[in-house]
């Protein structure tokens, strides 16, 4: 069942379109990445799903109903460009955000203080927003956003500026909420992260939706025929052969496309049979990043929805 | 529209503006300022002089200066000394010659001035005065009175009048103000109303556009921080921006209370305390009005000036679109002057019901003229009726606004936005 349908959502600023035309589907109790470059559109998408901006046209359908109040309410948004009332104090922060989503009383006192010690600033809760280094400012910040506990959560870049410590604590409380059937939507450039914590993704590029879909099966149709090698000697001749169809150095490995799933066997024995040593040779598979670079990479759009 | 989430910005905002220092600084030392202005120039218009005024007068014949002399001496200011008064009889040929020869100690400032007053006097009444200083307003209506009421005496000196008609030819006229109202009593006015007069306004004016700019200044902190979006995921531009404006428009409020507290407790022990020609009449509804009208003022501007803060990115690119705004302001605290010298002019008339200028303008009016009720009905609804026209174009553009950053926008660019889908 989805949680979210995003519907034909088209958004321009005066001749500028940010997005064009965009749909997917963000599944239940999932992990939806929503990925692209900078400037791709992924912001002016949230936002529109949010209601920040009204779309020039298409919609946004919650469970069944088109988006309004009442999904705000039960929304945690941490927007990419971070920003809390300097000069409010930590605490005070924290319970103002959750009484605008109408979230107020003793509970929630005691949750934030819970969050405060996890985060190892429960000493910091009188402090001044300003007086906190920057890094503590984006766990206030993150605080904020799940304090109301909410079913959803669109967490916009959300490990920018942070040290490998809290990004594991910020992962570890991201992967809980999901244990608890929460809908995390993660906006990202990271591929990395991207591919270990997602499900089911969307990629925009100029604001296009160009793939979406569930992660795994993406990742088999794309990996067939793809293989990843590491290797020792000159594999120039490849770019000669007949069964390659393109070759990516990544430095420490190659990605190899063959022209049919069924020649990487071909592959691996003319490698030996020219006295390559191969370290590693996995066929089949591909990374997000393979698969980004591939469909956003060179300037010039591939646009191929499918819904995996 | 009044729900938890614009509740919780109302409050927020009430405790961020009350407890921060300009608040609780403006509000204690405006009254302190109020008081050292309105003293200042109580000061000044009452100021007799330098205190060693060193006049000389000159007339042709001993009796006009014994005349001189007579009404001088009596006068307190000549008295206490603080103008030393010299006494010469020289002819009118022998004048220039004097005149050059007291010339040096004119420019060393030995002498202040040196008035002539001639025997044709009593037929042109003119006399001359010379000093360094070309004009001084002061020492003529100072001297000037005096000098006549010699001339009046030596005048009438053997033409058989009695005293009694001398000194009533000698009398000026005493005028007495009486304010037209549609009460039974035709009061007796003083001018204590003037200075409420000038102290409401000014009240509005300041507390206007210091409100104002707290308000703009806290939209461009909001927006360059970026704290913004994460408001806008909770709750919607507008009820973001009612709750904004009512929180400032109850700070504002708060301490209108305290600073006019102090002229009602003056305003209903006039009678021991002031002067009587201070004396204030003012009513408990006049004041009504005068917090309902700048509860509306608050919320006209704190919308303009919001609006504005939304606009720029920074305080400086601000000041180009606070211009506009900030005259609505000052042009009607200035139309409040021309009361003062006339408070039935019409163009206090007409802008005293004009969006905008009625108010700052109305308030002052109704201290010093007895405003029909008709008048006070339409400023309310001009007024309430400005903000149901604006609100929405300044939604729209702080909606758009308040989103956006980089270039410093365009008035074409920003009138664009009025027709974005936000």
């Amino acid at each position: 069942m989805n949680a979210l349908e995003v519907k034909n959502l088209t958004k321009s600023f005066d001749k500028v379109v940010a997005v064009k035309d965009a749909s997917f589907t963000v599944p239940e109790g999932a992990i939806f990445g929503l990925i692209g470059r900078n400037g791709a559109g992924k912001t002016t998408t949230i936002r529109m799903m949010m209601n920040i901006y009204m779309p020039d046209s298409g919609e946004v359908i919650l469970r069944g109903t088109k988006v309004g109040q009442e999904f705000r309410n039960r929304v945690g948004y941490l927007p990419e460009e971070r920003g809390l009332y300097k000069k409010m104090k930590v605490l005070e922060t924290l319970l103002f955000f959750a009484e605008m989503k109408g979230v107020t009383g003793k509970e929630v006192k005691k949750r934030a203080l819970t969050y405060l010690k996890k985060f190892d600033l429960l000493d910091r809760k009188d402090s001044k927003i300003e007086d906190l280094s920057k890094g503590n400012q984006q766990k206030i910040q993150f605080i904020a956003t799940i304090l109301h506990d909410p079913d959803f959560v669109i967490l916009d870049e959300p490990f920018s500026g942070l040290d490998p410590i809290n990004t594991n604590l910020l992962k570890e409380i991201i992967l809980e909420m999901k244990s608890r059937g929460k809908v995390i939507i993660l906006s990202t450039h990271l591929m990395d992260f991207a591919e270990k914590m997602c499900d089911n993704i969307a990629i925009i590029n100029k604001g296009e939706i160009i793939l979406h879909g569930s992660l795994n099966k993406i990742k088999e149709k794309y990996g067939l025929g793809n293989v990843t090698l590491n290797y020792d000697g000159d594999i120039s001749f490849l770019k000669q052969s007949n069964i390659v169809a393109s070759m990516n150095d990544f430095g420490n490995y190659t990605g190899i496309k063959v022209k049919e799933p069924s020649q990487t066997q071909e592959l691996l024995k003319s490698l030996i049979e020219k006295n390559i040593v191969v370290k590693r040779f996995s066929a089949n598979e591909i990374s997000l990043h393979e698969i980004f670079v591939e469909l956003a990479g060179d300037g010039e759009l591939k646009k191929e929805v499918q819904n995996a | 529209m009044l729900n938890n989430r614009v509740m919780a910005v109302i409050k927020r905002e009430l405790r961020e503006k009350i407890m921060s220092k300009t608040f609780i600084i403006s509000t204690l030392a405006f009254p302190l300022l109020m008081v050292l202005i309105i003293g200042f120039q109580i000061v000044l218009a009452t100021f007799e002089g330098e205190s060693d005024t060193k006049i000389t007068l000159v007339s042709e014949s001993i009796e006009m200066r014994n005349s001189l002399e007579n009404e001088f001496s009596e006068k307190d200011w000549v008295k206490s000394g603080k103008y030393q008064i010299k006494y010469e009889v020289v002819s009118l040929n022998e004048f220039s010659g004097y005149l050059d020869k007291n010339k040096s100690e004119m420019l060393e400032e030995k002498i202040t001035g040196i008035a002539f007053v001639p025997d044709s006097a009593l037929i042109d009444k003119k006399i001359k005065f010379y000093a360094k200083g070309s004009k001084n307003i002061m020492l003529e209506q100072k001297l000037g009175g005096v000098i006549n009421q010699a001339l009046i005496d030596q005048y009438f000196v053997g033409k058989g009048v009695s005293g009694d008609d001398i000194s009533f030819a000698r009398r000026g006229v005493d005028f007495n103000l009486f304010k037209v109202s549609e009460e039974e009593n035709f009061e007796e006015e003083s001018g204590g109303n003037l200075v409420l007069a000038y102290v409401f306004s000014f009240l509005l004016y300041i507390s206007l556009l210091m409100m104002g700019s707290m308000a703009m200044q806290s939209v461009i902190e909001e927006k360059t921080n970026r704290i913004v979006e994460l408001i806008l995921s909770s709750v919607n531009a507008t009820e973001f921006m009612t709750g904004k404006i009512l929180g400032s428009t109850l700070t504002g409020v708060l301490q209108m209370g305290i600073w006019i507290s102090p002229i009602l407790v003056i305003a209903g022990f006039s009678l021991q305390v002031l002067p009587e020609n201070l004396m204030l009449t003012i009513s408990g509804w006049q004041v009504l009005y005068f917090m309902f009208n700048f509860f509306i003022g608050l919320i006209t501007f704190i919308g303009l000036f919001s609006t504005v803060g939304s606009i720029y990115d920074t305080a400086q690119e601000a000041q180009s679109g606070l211009m506009p705004v900030m005259m609505l302001i000052i042009i009607p605290f200035f139309i409040t002057f021309t009361m003062i010298k006339n408070p039935t002019n019409s163009i206090a008339l007409v802008s005293s019901m004009f969006p905008f200028a009625s108010i700052i303008v109305m308030p002052a009016r109704m201290t010093l003229v007895d405003v029909p009720i008709w008048q006070f009905i339409i400023t309310l609804l001009v007024n309430i009726g400005t903000i149901a026209l604006i609100f929405p174009f300044a939604g729209k553009i702080y909606r758009v606004g308040i989103l956006r950053s980089g270039k410093k926008p365009k008035l074409s660019e920003i009138i664009k936005w009025v027709k974005f889908k936000y």
